[in-house]
C-alpha cells in the first residue's frame, strides 16, 4: 500500500503542483450523473438542477464553512454509463431505475476498495406501471397472449426487461415461444412507429411518448406484473463518508422537488418540459394528482424486496454479482434530513399509495390548450366538455381518463371506453373492455363516437 | 528454448511489419465497426466528442484505492465517441455509438502484430497445403475471438451492463446467445491470444525441428 502511495505521489506529483498553489479553501467536487429521458429520476436530477435546490441546502458552516462547491450534472441516457463514470470516480451521485441502481451496487461490490450505498429513492409506483408493452397502433394484438410467435424487442438489462420477462412467466409464454429482440428505446419507439416490430417493452415515459404521438397502442402495462417499480439515489460510499451532510442536503433537494412538483404540476411538467424535451402531456400521465408516480423518497422494505427480487432476474438471466443489500442499503443519511427538516420519516415510510385505491374517484381530465387542465367528475360531463371544445374547434392538448381495473391514468384517446346504457367506462385493454360490455349489455365504442355522441345528445 | 530464440529472431526481422499490422488491424477494426453501424441503422454519424483519456487515468488512479480496481476500471475509459444523435424525443438520445477505447486499440494492437508474426511463420514454413489451412484457419480463429470481445459499439440498451455482446446484440446477435456470450468474454479473449500464440509457438518449433533435421542430414551426408 506504500508502495502505491509512493508511486502514485512520484507519478502525479507534476499534476499537483498547480494545485498546491491555488486557494487553501477546501473545493468539494459534487458531481451527479442524471437522466433526462427517464421520468422517475426528475426529482434528483433535471428539477434539483434547475431550480437550484441542491446549492439551497448545502452546508456552509462548521467544517464547511470555507467549503467551496464546484457542482456539475451530466445527463445520461441509461444508468449503467453513470455507473461506469461513477467507478471511475468522475461522479459521486448517480439517479437511476431498479435494474441499473442493482448492477451498480453489486459492480462496486465486485471491486476490492470502492463501494456504493443506496441513500435514497426519488418515487416510486406501488404495481409497476411505467414500465409496458407496446404494439403499433394499427397492430391487431390486443392482448400479451397474442404476442406468441412474434418479435418482441426490449432494452435488455433494462427495467422493461425485467418486466417482460415476469410478464411472459406469469401468462406462461415461454421464451422458445417467441422471439426476443434486444433494442435500444429510440430504436424500438422507432421500429414500433414503422411497423417493424411486433411489440416493445420499454420504461418510463417511453410507452407513453409512443401513445401521445399516436404511433403505438399499450398492451400490457408493468402494473399487472405486482412488482413496484422504483428509482433511486446512489452515491460513492467514500464521498458519503467525507461528506456526509452534503448527501444530506441532496436528500433535502430531493423531497423539495417532490413538493415543488405537487405543489402546481401542470406548472411543474411545462418547466420539465422545457428542461428535457419531453412532451409535458406525457409528463402529466406521471406528474400529477393520480399519475403513475408517486414522489416519496423513504426506503421501504417493500422496495428492497422488489430490489431482491429483480436481483434474482439479472442473476438468472446475466451473471450479475452477488449484492450484500444490507451493506448496500442505508436509511442513515434520510433519517437525518428529515430530521433537520423537521419531517417525520417514518410516516413517510409507513405510508403507500396504491393507484387501485387512490386513483378511486378522481375526475377526468381535459388540457385545454389556452385554458389548462379542467376537471370533470363524471364520463357524461367529461364528453359533453369534449363536444363542446371540438365544437368550437379549439385546441385539446391532452385528455386523462382512469383504467376501471387498475387504476391507472390513460389519455382518453388511448382508452377502450364502453358505453353501457347511459353510463360509461374507460379501460386500459380492450379484453377486459370487452368483458365489462357484455356482462352491463353495453358495446364498445372509439373515444370519437363517445364524444359524438354527446355533440348530438347534448 | 531454440523455440523461443526462433521467435525471437522472427520478431527481430519482421519488427517493423508487425508493428504496421497492428496499427492496421486497431484502425482497421474501428473503421470496420463504423462501417458495420452505419450499414446496420442505414445512417451517417452527426457526433462526436473527445475525452481526456490521459486526465481521467490520472484521476482513477489518484481516486481508486486499489491497484486490482485499476486497471478493469481504466479499460472502460473512452477517448473519443463517435454515433448518431436522435433528436426525435428529448433533448436527443444517442441511437447507437462507437467508442474508442484505448486500452481495447492496444489489446487489438497485439492482435495485429501476432497475426502478422504468424503470417510470417507460416510463409517461411512451406508446410503442405493442409497443415497451412489448419494454421491459418487457427489464426483467424484467434482473430475473431479477440476482435469480437473487443467490440466497442453501444447503444442505450445497456441499461444494467454496457459489455462487449452489445455491439454484437446491434449487429443482430440473438438476445439468449448474447447473455451467454456476456461472461465468456474474458475467456474468449484468453482463448483467442492462447491458439494465435500457440500457431506462433507451433510454427516455431516446426521450424526448429526441420533446422535440426537438416543439419542431420547434412552431418551423414
Amino acid at each position: 500500500m506504500e508502495l502505491k502511495t509512493s508511486l502514485r505521489s512520484a507519478l502525479l506529483a507534476a499534476t499537483m503542483i498547480p494545485f498546491g498553489l491555488a486557494t487553501q479553501a477546501e473545493e468539494i467536487t459534487i458531481a451527479v450523473g442524471h437522466q433526462s429521458m427517464c421520468t422517475d429520476t426528475y426529482t434528483a436530477g433535471i428539477v434539483i438542477k434547475e431550480l437550484g435546490l441542491l446549492e439551497k441546502y448545502l452546508p456552509t458552516d462548521g467544517k464547511y464553512a470555507d467549503a467551496e462547491y464546484d457542482i456539475s450534472w451530466a445527463d445520461y441516457s441509461s444508468g449503467g454509463p453513470i455507473t461506469n463514470q461513477m467507478l471511475a470516480n468522475k461522479l459521486n451521485f448517480g439517479v437511476m431505475g431498479d435494474y441499473p441502481l442493482i448492477v451498480n451496487g453489486a459492480k462496486f461490490q465486485e471491486t476490492d476498495s470502492l463501494r456504493t450505498v443506496y441513500v435514497a429513492g426519488t418515487g416510486y409506483n406501488l404495481k409497476g406501471s411505467g414500465n409496458a408493452i407496446v404494439v403499433p397502433v394499427d397492430s391487431d394484438i390486443y392482448s400479451i397472449d397474442q404476442l406468441k410467435g412474434k418479435e418482441v424487442s426490449t432494452p435488455v438489462g433494462s427495467a422493461a426487461w425485467g418486466m417482460l420477462l415476469k410478464a411472459m412467466q406469469d401468462n406462461n409464454i415461454p421464451t422458445s415461444e417467441y422471439v426476443l429482440k434486444n433494442q435500444s428505446p429510440a430504436v424500438g419507439a422507432a421500429n414500433i412507429a414503422a411497423g417493424k416490430i411486433d411489440a416493445h417493452s420499454d420504461f418510463c415515459p417511453w410507452s407513453e411518448i409512443m401513445e401521445y404521438r399516436g404511433t403505438g397502442r399499450k398492451i400490457y402495462d408493468g402494473s399487472e406484473t405486482g412488482v413496484p417499480y422504483l428509482h433511486g439515489v446512489v452515491v460513492r460510499q467514500d464521498f458519503a463518508e467525507e461528506y456526509p451532510e452534503v448527501v444530506q442536503a441532496f436528500i433535502k433537494a430531493v423531497y423539495e422537488a417532490g413538493e415543488w412538483i405537487r405543489e402546481d404540476p401542470m406548472r411543474a411538467v411545462t418547466e420539465m418540459e422545457s428542461w428535457t424535451g419531453v412532451e409535458k402531456e406525457v409528463l402529466y400521465l406521471y406528474f400529477s394528482k393520480g399519475g403513475h408516480l408517486t414522489l416519496e423518497p423513504s426506503i421501504k422494505t417493500e422496495w428492497v424486496d422488489a430490489l431482491k427480487f429483480n436481483h434474482g432476474v439479472l442473476v438468472a438471466e446475466k451473471a450479475i454479482p452477488p449484492l450484500d443489500f444490507d451493506a448496500w442499503i442505508t436509511e442513515d443519511y434520510l433519517k437525518a434530513a428529515y430530521a433537520d427538516m423537521g419531517v417525520d420519516y417514518e410516516a413517510y415510510k409507513a405510508s403507500m399509495v396504491d393507484p387501485e385505491v387512490a386513483n378511486k374517484g378522481l375526475p377526468m381530465e381535459i388540457w385545454h390548450s389556452r385554458d389548462g387542465v379542467s376537471t370533470y367528475e363524471t364520463p357524461a360531463e367529461f364528453l359533453k366538455g369534449m363536444a363542446d371544445i371540438r365544437a368550437t374547434a379549439a385546441l385539446v392538448n391532452a385528455t386523462y381518463v382512469y383504467d376501471v381495473e387498475t387504476g391507472l391514468k390513460l389519455f382518453g384517446k388511448t382508452a377502450f371506453w364502453v358505453k353501457a346504457g347511459d353510463a360509461y367506462a374507460t379501460f386500459l385493454r380492450k379484453g377486459e373492455a370487452e368483458a365489462f360490455a357484455s356482462a352491463n349489455a353495453g358495446e364498445v365504442v372509439t373515444f370519437d363516437d363517445a364524444i359524438a355522441a354527446y355533440a348530438t345528445d347534448g | 528454448m531454440e523455440v523461443v530464440k526462433t521467435l525471437g529472431r522472427a520478431v527481430r526481422r519482421d519488427w517493423r511489419r508487425m508493428i504496421v499490422t497492428g496499427l492496421m488491424f486497431a484502425v482497421g477494426m474501428q473503421v470496420l465497426m463504423m462501417i458495420a453501424l452505419m450499414v446496420r441503422f442505414q445512417g451517417l454519424p452527426n457526433y462526436a466528442v473527445g475525452y481526456d483519456w490521459i486526465g481521467n487515468v490520472i484521476h482513477i488512479i489518484k481516486s481508486t484505492p486499489s491497484w486490482g480496481d485499476i486497471m478493469p476500471i481504466v479499460n472502460q475509459e473512452w477517448l473519443i465517441e463517435i454515433g448518431k444523435m436522435n433528436y426525435d424525443y428529448g433533448t436527443g438520445i444517442s441511437e447507437w455509438s462507437l467508442n474508442v477505447v484505448p486500452v481495447r486499440m492496444i489489446v487489438l494492437f497485439v492482435l495485429g502484430a501476432l497475426v502478422a508474426l504468424c503470417l510470417s511463420l507460416l510463409r517461411a514454413d512451406g508446410c503442405d497445403v493442409a497443415t497451412g489451412t489448419t494454421l491459418r484457419a487457427t489464426t483467424g480463429l484467434g482473430t475473431v475471438l479477440i476482435a469480437m470481445t473487443n467490440a466497442t459499439m453501444s447503444w442505450v440498451v445497456c441499461c444494467a451492463a454496457p459489455s462487449w455482446v452489445v455491439g454484437l446484440a446491434m449487429l443482430g446477435l440473438g438476445v439468449s446467445t448474447s447473455l451467454a456470450l456476456e461472461s465468456m468474454g474474458p475467456a474468449l479473449n484468453l482463448a483467442g491470444f492462447g491458439l494465435l500464440l500457440c500457431t506462433a509457438l507451433y510454427l516455431a518449433w516446426r521450424k526448429v525441428r526441420r533446422a535440426q533435421y537438416l543439419s542431420g542430414s547434412l552431418k551423414h551426408a
